[in-house]
């Protein structure tokens, strides 16, 4: 939150508003590569049906600001519009989350990225009052988690959402297996049918034979594997997971989002992920939502996030992804012209733009054809494909998708692009 | 008082000497100068008005009379009024009652039976080495000829330390979930663990009269503090990652206290029941001056008559009993924290059947009590022993003179003068002296309260005596750091050094202030030497031990750094380790001094005079009056000195330090 430059009012609603073009699974799908178990990680039903299922949360207007008489800044707008350095000198106050509103949608990951102090850890904290927030609504599945009493609350927390800490947060006198069983401790069910419960869980997550461990003799890879486990066991509605992965080395880290990635693809449990971590949000997010001194600065599917950043700070954010990785042929493609029916290889439109590369390179062929369901979206040749690589072809898939090439997974959505906020 | 208003005024942010600005002598200068500038209004003032150098007479409040009609309507209605007959009555009987209790049921176990419960206890907590100190130690009191006093002391023990659990275990959970109640508790709590155990006697005497039920709830309050504060230390500290995912999975105010918060304070409370029964242990011996019987009457009735062997055959079985006490709960506390496992219950289990089987057949085989024939009078070869001592070492040893002449000196060449010049000061230097010092190490807030504990003392009309025992201290506390911070620097550069003394200091922490006063006796007489010996040889395993741990925590890479220029050891040790511990050297000070009070008082029993005579006098004469009043200035004096040593940033754990030094270490 120190950060004095904000862009006071960066496209906080447009970014929101964006969201509503989605490709829920093709982004997801294609940054993890040839990751064989990823390979079908579509959740049933098409994208534009995950776009119109009714939103698990509804966060609308949020704000949280810590301090004295922290009141006071949501609804004045003077104060409102001031940058954090600005707000700290005149109330004492910060303003963890500004102004924030989103969807999160059934069976989808929407990951929350930021640098640290960017307030994403407060915001999903926020989903289920772990921190009161100040201003604006939460709607959990249409009902409004602010106005819960405590026992409602309570029962929020035991059977709809469950977390995923950074640290874990495991009993450290207790086995795993207690662990494992503790959220169901707690809502009261016997001994034998929690441990029983625990156990499957237990083998879900690979952590047989360490049942009679405590915490404090795992790895730690192991320790947040106890950690889901805790949070599977209750069968939540939704997993919130807070950077779970950010205290683990680099190849654990990517075993547990694999891990992730498969638990996703089996239950299709929807997911919102707190991360800092850039390419794990690529490699995990359906959606993203980027945020930056409390404000999201761009909300949208991977591929948008890279390929059309909202502003300088984002475009800055990506700069060292590698866009072939990313983006897929059918926002880098252009409209088929006579004769393009016939030569070069046939690619999916979910297909990367490095996977068009690497198909061209084989062929030899000048161009690619973009082909759905035996019907051709579209063309992509070296030029486009360069551009993308080189970074020069940000407004691709833009001009070159419209018409009767734009993707099945997103009809008519640009032109709701307009329609800023969700409210 | 006058003087005594000079101090509360912040150190001013004024310019202060310009161009050394930012350096400490700056800034201890700027701290000081409003304190000058008010002694330069006041003192000519205070001189016109009270001239001399004791405390004016003017200004003390005699509060013998009061005092001692107070007494005497107490001990008139102790039989009659309701507020005793309903009250404290029950409360005493209840004591009593339970002290019988207990001693009646050690006593129905036999010596076989309670000496296979302290074996197997300690066998279940940590394995046969503690089984075999546990059922040794105690078989030892019984050869000592000590089995009846040892029990009275235990049953004395476990109704106290059953009492101060509960009451501390209770403040500390109230003081854990609220703040404010934290906030109220907390420096009541640290000031009453920095008051000499002999504070707390009489005004339980004033009420419960000499005997059993004084002797256990002074026991209780003076115990109860460290159980009260770790507990709430503990609850506080509780991981707040873990009580986040508690919360978040929906668990219950009550649920998240009893599945997370008090089993995450478990260290912290087994840590508390160790301290809570060592004090209780130290406090249930000294209570033998009111009337606590046992091991400590023995001691106390021995030292009274100088009999040295006598002293020790009671001495030790307080020191096997601390040994065993502070092992077995220190070695619950570092456990694994396993729990009540199938296996753990059954070992219980069997440790339980078989203490009752050999009860029954101590029972069956009519030997209950330790025989008289497996006795050992040691008093006897020890007092032997002593007299030689006393004929060949006492003195006119060639060229190291004797351990009197040596006691005699000290008295002559430092104790005396310290006293006479502390006496010859004029009274607002003594005030302007404390409050400059607090002013020094610490803030304007505990430069006030010094001095006006300081103030007290004069107003209490015991300036004189306060100042002696505060001339033993200084003393004291002079020796104490000298042998103290070399021995801790040695420690600190020299592992071997270290292992030697560990055992040394363990054993040193855990014994009872009083056991102290028998050697000393035993080497110097008696006298206010003896005292300052006692004093001395208490206070500096805490001292050694904070200032080698100070000394060790210091970054590795400073001292690298250092070494890498091409430091040599001394300039290591001067320029980077010394003022890198800064911060632990001076609680080793802060820690030397409240220790070394607490024996200096307590050496009143054996010819240190001053304020801790007045309320051994006090007590021995039913002289109430006299006694509480020496007891509030002892209460004034420790409340001084504390405040004069304390470091700013306040440690989370004081006299805790005695312990958790060790415990760390085992960790």
């Amino acid at each position: 939150m120190s950060d004095a430059e904000t862009a006071a009012g960066t496209a906080a609603g447009t970014a929101a508003g964006t969201g509503a073009e989605t490709a829920a699974g093709t982004a997801a799908e294609t940054a993890r590569g040839n990751d064989p178990a990823g390979k079908d990680l579509t959740p049933p039903g098409t994208e534009s049906e995950v776009s119109e299922r009714p939103p698990v949360f509804a966060v609308r207007d949020l704000w949280k600001v810590f301090g004295p008489k922290a009141d006071r800044v949501p609804g004045t707008p003077d104060l409102a519009a001031l940058t954090a350095a600005e707000l700290r000198e005149r109330t004492g106050c910060t303003a963890a989350v500004r102004d924030v509103s989103f969807d999160v949608r059934k069976g989808e990951v929407f990951v929350v990225m930021g640098l640290s102090g960017s307030g994403k850890s407060t915001l999903v904290r926020c989903l289920t009052r772990l921190i009161e927030p100040t201003a604006g609504a939460i709607a959990i599945d249409g009902e409004d988690v602010l106005s819960m009493d405590r026992a409602r609350l309570r029962e929020l927390r035991r059977h709809r959402a469950a977390m995923v800490f950074q640290h874990f947060g495991l009993l450290p006198h207790r086995s795993v297996l207690d662990n494992v069983a503790y959220g169901l401790e707690i809502q009261g069910m016997g001994r034998a049918q929690r441990r029983e419960k625990a156990a499957e869980v237990i083998g879900k997550v690979g952590l047989e034979g360490l049942e009679d461990r405590r915490p404090g003799q795992l790895s730690g890879g192991q320790q947040q594997r106890v950690g889901l486990a805790r949070a599977l066991a209750v069968d939540p509605q939704v997993l919130l997971f807070d950077e779970p992965f950010s205290a683990l080395d680099p190849l654990i880290r990517r075993d547990m989002q694999e891990e992730v990635i498969r638990l996703h693809h089996e239950e299709h449990r929807t997911m919102v992920f707190i991360t800092h971590d850039l390419s794990e949000a690529l490699r995990l997010g359906d959606r993203i939502a980027l945020m930056r001194d409390g404000r999201v600065v761009q909300l949208g599917t991977p591929e948008e996030i890279v390929g059309r950043p909202a502003d300088a700070y984002v475009r800055d954010f990506v700069r060292d992804v590698p866009r072939e990785q990313v983006i897929t042929v059918g926002a880098a493609m252009r409209r088929p012209l006579a004769g393009d029916a016939d030569s070069g290889p046939a690619l999916a439109p979910t297909a990367t733009v490095s996977e068009a590369i690497e198909a061209l390179a084989r062929s030899g062929d000048a161009a690619a054809r973009v082909v759905d369901g035996g019907r051709l979206l579209g063309v992509v040749d070296r030029e486009r494909l360069l551009n993308v690589v080189a970074g020069t072809a940000e407004a691709t898939g833009m001009t070159g998708a419209t018409g009767p090439g734009e993707p099945p997974g997103a009809p008519g959505a640009r032109a709701e692009a307009g329609r800023a906020a969700l409210r | 008082m006058t003087a005594a208003t000079t101090a509360p005024h912040p150190p001013v942010e004024r310019g202060g000497p310009p161009a050394a600005l930012s350096s400490a002598r700056g800034r201890a200068l700027g701290k000081l100068l409003p304190l000058v500038l008010f002694a330069a209004v006041l003192v000519p003032l205070a001189l016109i008005r009270w001239p001399g150098t004791a405390w004016p007479d003017a200004l003390t409040v005699d509060l013998s009379a009061p005092l001692g009609s107070a007494s005497d309507w107490i001990i008139d209605n102790r039989d009659s009024h309701p507020l005793f007959l309903y009250f404290f009555g029950h409360i005493s009987n209840a004591v009593v009652l339970s002290v019988r209790g207990v001693y009646l049921l050690l006593l129905a176990a036999g010596w076989a039976g309670v000496t296979a419960a302290a074996g197997l206890i300690g066998w279940r907590v940590a394995g046969v080495r503690l089984a075999l100190t546990a059922a040794v130690s105690f078989a030892v009191c019984g050869v000592l000829g000590m089995w009846v006093p040892t029990m009275q002391t235990l049953a004395l023990m476990v109704v106290a330390v059953t009492a101060s659990v509960v009451l501390g275990a209770l403040l500390g959970l109230a003081a854990g979930l609220s703040d404010r109640l934290y906030r109220a508790l907390r420096p009541v709590l640290d000031t009453m663990q920095v008051l000499p155990a002999f504070a707390y006697l009489l005004p339980v005497v004033l009420v419960f009269g000499i005997g059993v039920p004084a002797a256990v709830l002074a026991t209780v309050v003076y115990a109860a503090p460290p159980m009260a504060r770790l507990t709430a230390l503990g609850l506080r500290e509780a991981d707040r990652g873990v009580m986040e995912a508690v919360s978040s999975l929906g668990a219950t105010a009550r649920q998240r206290l009893l599945t997370a918060r008090l089993p995450l304070a478990r260290k912290q409370l087994l840590l508390g029941l160790n301290q809570t029964i060592m004090m209780a242990l130290s406090m249930a011996v000294i209570a033998s001056v009111i009337g606590a019987g046992g091991l400590g009457d023995r001691v106390y009735q021995a030292l009274a008559s100088v009999d040295v062997g006598a002293a020790l055959a009671a001495g030790l079985p307080i020191v096997l009993l601390a040994v065993v006490l502070d092992r077995t709960t220190a070695a619950a506390g570092s456990g694994t924290g396993s729990g009540p496992g199938k296996r753990g219950r059954l070992g219980w289990a069997v440790a339980a059947v078989a203490t009752v089987l050999v009860a029954i057949a101590g029972r069956l085989t009519d030997r209950l009590d330790w025989p008289e024939t497996w006795t050992v009078n040691i008093a006897e070869p020890v007092n032997r022993a002593v007299d030689w001592m006393t004929a060949h070492l006492y003195s006119g040893v060639p060229v190291i003179g004797g351990t009197a002449d040596w006691a005699g000196r000290f008295t002559t060449w430092v104790l005396d003068p310290l006293r006479g010049g502390l006496q010859a000061l004029p009274w607002w230097a003594v005030l302007l002296l404390v409050a400059a010092l607090a002013l020094l190490i610490g803030t304007w807030q505990t430069a006030l309260t010094a001095v006006l504990a300081m103030a007290a003392i004069g107003v209490l009309g015991v300036w004189k005596p306060s100042l002696d025992t505060l001339s033993q201290v200084l003393a004291a506390v002079a020796v104490t750091l000298v042998i103290g911070f070399a021995a801790g620097i040695a420690a600190a550069r020299s592992s071997r050094m270290e292992a030697l003394l560990r055992p040394v200091l363990d054993v040193f922490q855990t014994l009872p202030q009083f056991v102290y006063l028998i050697p000393v006796v035993a080497l110097f007489g008696v006298g206010r030497a003896p005292a300052v010996a006692a004093a001395v040889v208490y206070a500096l395993p805490a001292v050694v031990r904070i200032t080698t741990q100070g000394l060790r925590q210091v970054d590795p890479a400073a001292i690298e750094a250092a070494r890498s220029l091409g430091a040599t050891g001394g300039q290591q040790l001067r320029q980077v380790q010394l003022p890198l511990a800064g911060p632990a050297l001076r609680l080793a000070l802060n820690q030397g001094v409240v220790l070394v009070l607490a024996v200096v008082i307590i050496g009143g029993l054996v010819g240190g005079g001053a304020l801790g005579y007045d309320v051994v006098f006090g007590l021995a004469q039913g002289d109430l009056a006299t006694g509480l009043v020496a007891g509030a200035a002892i209460v004034c004096l420790g409340l001084m000195l504390d405040r004069v040593t304390q470091p700013t940033q306040r440690r989370t754990e004081r006299r805790t330090e005695r312990r958790t030094g060790r415990t760390r270490k085992a960790a």
